[in-house]
């Protein structure tokens, strides 16, 4: 897995490679770039100069190929507040490989939302929202994980989960890449890329 | 010629080569204006039927179709700017809008004008009227758009999308509109067929008025658009060399 | 780093091919099925624009005259205008939330052709806002005195017409979508697109009420319908990918 840019706009001459069984954490001050970075590398913005590759093609020569690896979660949850959890996930799972019920109640038992599956998700705290999210990273087959401040508001437990979760992910031969000024602690193979340099 | 296209998208060439076509243009708009003003005013004879009043026609019919061109400048400028991202297609596009929102406010001045002693009303939902309003309309909201949206780079790619949309939408609001006019009342005697002896002093100053106010359209843009560039590339080398010049 | 990549090309198709399974229309029903769901949660948002729709109809006969001719005259324009505005009010929910949340992003990531996702939520939508005003026009119609001949066509050209409205009205949302103080410009970038839909639709009606053959409008509306459908929601898809950015 390789996955390369290079930028001339907030960062100058910025490149970097991601390989399999790697974790990539983006360290940076507010206001470095870091979201800028993820949204560019997933395709969500587009004003930069630069390239970007997926396994050595160009993404954007082979989108679809690109987004059916990759997993992006960002600042916004992207979890619906009138629907339940179980809900949301279904139709997140259906984007990407549609998962039973079963699927769904056990990847929400291991992010610590057991019982909570047909709770609405605006009855839920931030944190548990965040968590639902995080049950996609379970439903999905996606390689690469890009994940923004995906720390932000869980509590010990959460981080705790969240940890295991990457770990295993890398461990299996997939690629993360992470903002985060949270101090991980994961045992697998973990590169830093600080944009304030 | 891909280069050629390019070199064309870089504003710094297109600042330095509409400087040095400016006057020229400047030159031949105010020969062609003069000429083709002087001619409808004083030296086209009467019409028959409507009189003095024809010679709105000499205004009203340069500025019309100049304002139909508008919206296809856009949509080309708009297809440039998000296929090849070319800053200098969005510049045009950003100021034509504008221009032409004015164009069209005179085309549908003029055609009330003109339309007050011939209907013995200012405003008929006559097709060309009706289809100038709504295609104002559209202007209107591309330039709406255009303001509302901070980040100038998706302004840029939303008003080139809404531009084109507007595009495709001009003729099917024109067609429709027509096919409204025609059940609901007659057609207007607005048109020039009507003059069916629409001999050579008539149509020779008209040409020479398009001509000019093509002109005095496209020097208007270039205007614009030169202004544009000095302010969006305000940071560049050369566009501080050039104030540094003006200074002095 | 060209070895890398050669290795994981080559162990790929193992790993992509539940990926390659999923089917766009599962994705499509997924996404449809979302919507709807979402929307028969909000009763109020279901029952909005019908309120709006009946309110701006019951206004013409206090604006214009209570008189039976000079409402039949217009009940056609006042029913077709209602509606039009009526589907401009609903417009606001179709992207919005979805972009308030950021599930709008998940969607633009997912490995899905955009046109259909798009066409899902806008089919969804019509289905909550534009078929409710569309089987309540009769009653309207009714209020306002329109010839019995014509209700059919009324229906009919409702069918084809809001469903227009509603394709180009997302292109203006998934635009305004991203903007802080939206206000009123998005019915000022759709109003204008939107009149050769009018134009066509109040036509039918009227004519249908004089007795005089409709079919050309049929041909006209069902001609627009098609062109909507296949190139709004692509300018809607690219749209959205500009106001996320």
């Amino acid at each position: 897995m390789f996955c390369e840019r290079d930028d001339r706009v907030l960062f100058n001459d910025l490149a970097f490679s991601l390989h399999e069984g790697e974790l990539l954490q983006v360290q940076g001050s507010n206001g470095s770039g870091k979201t800028t970075l993820l949204r560019i590398l997933c395709g969500l913005n587009s004003s930069y100069e630069g390239e970007l590759f997926w396994e050595g093609v160009p993404i954007d020569e082979d989108r679809e190929t690109f987004l059916a690896s990759l997993l992006y979660l960002g600042h916004r949850v992207g979890v619906n507040k009138i629907l339940t959890a179980r809900e949301n996930l279904r139709w997140s799972a259906a984007l990407h490989s549609p998962k039973t019920d079963q699927d769904i109640d056990a990847a929400l038992e291991a992010v610590g939302l057991m019982g909570y599956a047909d709770i609405t998700c605006r009855n839920m705290s931030a944190g548990q929202q965040q968590r639902v999210s995080l049950a996609r990273l379970l439903l999905s087959p996606a390689r690469l994980w890009v994940l923004d401040e995906p720390f932000t508001t869980l509590d010990v437990s959460g981080v705790k989960i969240l940890e295991n979760l990457l770990a295993a992910h890398v461990a299996q031969g997939g690629a993360v890449l992470v903002t985060t000024h949270h101090q991980l602690d994961v045992p697998c193979s973990m590169r830093r890329l600080n944009l304030d340099k | 010629m891909w280069q050629w296209f390019f070199r064309l998208g870089s504003p710094k060439w297109f600042y330095e080569m509409s400087g040095k076509w400016l006057p020229w243009l400047l030159v031949l708009m105010t020969v062609l204006m003069s000429v083709g003003i002087f001619w409808a005013l004083l030296f086209v004879p009467q019409d028959y039927q409507q009189g003095d009043t024809i010679r709105i026609m000499y205004v009203h019919v340069p500025v019309a179709s100049i304002s139909l061109a508008c919206f296809p400048l856009m949509a080309v400028a708009g297809v440039i700017t998000l296929v090849w991202k070319m800053k200098l297609a969005d510049m045009v596009a950003k100021c034509a809008a504008p221009i032409g929102a004015w164009f069209t406010a005179v085309a549908l001045a003029t055609g009330a004008i003109w339309g007050q002693p011939i209907w013995g009303t200012w405003w008929a939902w006559d097709a060309r009227l009706t289809s100038m309003l709504i295609q104002f309309f559209l202007l209107i909201g591309v330039i709406a758009l255009r303001s509302a949206i901070e980040s100038p780079d998706a302004a840029a790619k939303a008003c080139a999308l809404l531009a084109i949309v507007g595009a495709i939408n001009v003729p099917i609001i024109k067609y429709s509109v027509e096919w409204w006019n025609t059940l609901h009342q007659p057609a207007s005697d607005f048109s020039m067929d009507e003059n069916s002896a629409f001999g050579p002093e008539i149509w020779v100053p008209l040409v020479i008025m398009i001509f000019a106010v093509y002109l005095f359209f496209v020097i208007s843009l270039i205007l614009s658009t030169r202004n544009e560039i000095l302010q969006r590339e305000r940071r560049s080398q050369w566009v501080m060399d050039i104030v540094a010049n003006e200074k002095v | 780093m060209s070895d890398t990549a050669n290795n994981t090309s080559s162990s790929q198709p193992l790993g992509r091919a539940p990926i390659a399974q999923v089917s766009t229309f599962s994705a499509f029903k997924a996404t449809l099925k979302r919507d709807l769901l979402i929307a028969l949660k909000r009763r109020n948002d279901l029952l909005n624009p019908l309120m709006f729709f009946l309110i701006v109809v019951s206004l013409f006969p206090l604006g214009v005259s209570s008189d039976p001719q000079e409402l039949t005259r217009i009940a056609a324009g006042a029913v077709w205008v209602s509606a039009l505005l009526a589907s401009m009010l609903s417009l606001d929910n179709l992207f919005r939330a979805d972009y308030e949340d950021g599930s709008l992003e998940q969607l633009l990531l997912s490995p899905q052709p955009l046109y259909f996702m798009v066409l899902a939520k806008n089919i969804s939508h019509w289905l909550i806002s534009g078929l409710p005003v569309v089987l309540l026009s009769p009653l309207l119609a009714y209020m306002l005195y329109l010839p019995a001949d014509a209700y059919w066509t009324l229906v009919l050209t409702l069918l084809l017409g809001t469903p227009v409205l509603s394709l180009f009205g997302a292109i203006g949302v998934a635009l305004t979508v991203g903007l802080g103080s939206r206000g009123l410009i998005l019915a000022v970038i759709v109003l204008p697109l939107t009149v050769p839909v009018l134009i066509i639709g109040a036509k039918a009606v009227a004519d249908a009420s004089l007795g005089v053959p409709i079919g050309m409008h049929y041909a006209l509306l069902g001609a627009l319908l098609a062109l909507s459908l296949s190139l709004a929601p692509l300018a809607s898809a690219a749209a959205l990918k500009i106001s996320v950015n």
